[in-house]
């Protein structure tokens, strides 16, 4: 096997990259993103209005909709070259909202949340994504996702309150970018902290796959399998006091990283 | 709190908050090279001091252009003065 680069463990060989199922994905794949993307810039209006009059919703949750269906034609367009696995998901979301973290290892782990069957959750992002992904920053911003970098910790935590009293959900990458190894990175506390102020349910969402999709660092897509899979929602009463939040970050870090590794020696098996 | 235990006590709460080596918490330590802290740990920083020293700290600048490890003693034990002389 010739050098290639290491993600989570998989090393990518040159006779990989360029099998012909993988040459057909990058053909297909990317001009298909391309134009599924400026397809749904251009509507947006047409669909805002139509949305507005048929269910009445604010311009926020119309986004959040318009959002959540691009990701699940994301899902169609991949479907052909990745398979998509969703494990846990069930009676999940039949709960009132709460928190929601997921691992983070590719551009498009943002997209595998069109898996997700509920559309009203608002991301929690650090501030570059506003400043360097143009074209998506309107639509971040009409969807009401909180830059919490810039925002601060109060500002945050107090649309994090305002979702939350709407039954709305928050999704955090709580590693804060993508990992170069696969393996889990420091967690940042902002999701911890929330669910114990807040006292809502926090349900981590373990991802496999993406990170052969497409780790960071390369552009050139190849077919994979995609697996996400939710734990058991965690309840922040068992996390008092002011050190409460990194015992909580301490648990839920070590159930995802068991998670993870299960799920990956079951894909490697 | 003497001054020793201010150190201590930020010592503890940032190794803690941030899974780092005690022994590694030397004034001279560069919080973002040496610890690989980043912005958003800052955020993550503040909260942490303030629940330790019960005191605001989020709306102050300073804080937020600091990089040495001794400038987080020196910020938090200008504030407890600031705090005692207030008092």
């Amino acid at each position: 096997m010739s050098a290639g680069e290491t993600t989570g463990g998989a090393v990518m060989a040159a006779a990989e990259r360029y099998r012909p199922r993988a040459i057909l994905m990058n053909l297909f794949a990317w001009p298909a993103l391309v134009v599924w993307t400026l397809v749904g810039i251009v509507l947006s209006p047409f669909l805002y209005l139509g949305w507005k009059v048929v269910t009445g919703w604010d311009v926020g949750r119309i986004t959040r909709h318009l959002i959540w269906v691009y990701g699940r034609v994301w899902l169609l367009l991949f479907a052909p070259f990745v398979h998509f696995r969703r494990e846990g998901l069930d009676g999940i979301f039949d709960a009132p909202p709460g928190i929601l973290i997921v691992n983070h290892l590719s551009f498009f782990d943002t997209y595998c949340m069109g898996l997700l069957p509920i559309h009203d959750i608002n991301f929690v992002v650090r501030a570059w994504p506003f400043r360097k992904l143009f074209f998506y920053t309107a639509f971040m911003r009409n969807a009401g996702y909180l830059d919490i970098e810039s925002d601060g910790w109060d500002d945050s935590a107090a649309i994090c309150r305002e979702v939350m009293a709407r039954n709305g959900w928050l999704i955090f990458f709580p590693e804060g970018h993508r990992s170069r190894d696969g393996q889990l990175q420091h967690f940042y506390s902002g999701a911890f902290r929330t669910a114990i102020e807040l006292e809502v349910p926090l349900i981590p969402l373990c991802i496999t796959g993406t990170d052969r999709l497409m780790p960071p660092g390369r552009h050139w897509l190849l077919p994979s399998r995609v697996r996400l899979r939710a734990l058991a929602p965690v309840d922040p009463r068992n996390f008092a006091g002011d050190t409460g939040h990194r015992e909580m970050r301490k648990h839920v870090k070590a159930l995802m990283a068991k998670n993870i590794d299960e799920m990956r020696s079951c894909d490697a098996g | 709190m003497t001054e020793q235990e201010v150190v201590a006590l930020i010592n503890s709460s940032l190794a803690e908050e941030f899974e780092l080596d005690l022994e590694d918490m030397d004034a001279d330590a560069d919080i973002f090279d040496d610890f690989g802290l980043d912005s958003l740990d800052i955020v993550d920083m503040v909260i942490v001091l303030e629940s330790a020293f019960k005191f605001k700290i989020r709306e102050e600048r300073a804080i937020r252009k600091i990089r040495k490890l001794g400038e987080i003693y020196t910020f938090v034990l200008g504030k407890l003065n600031e705090a005692e002389q207030a008092s």
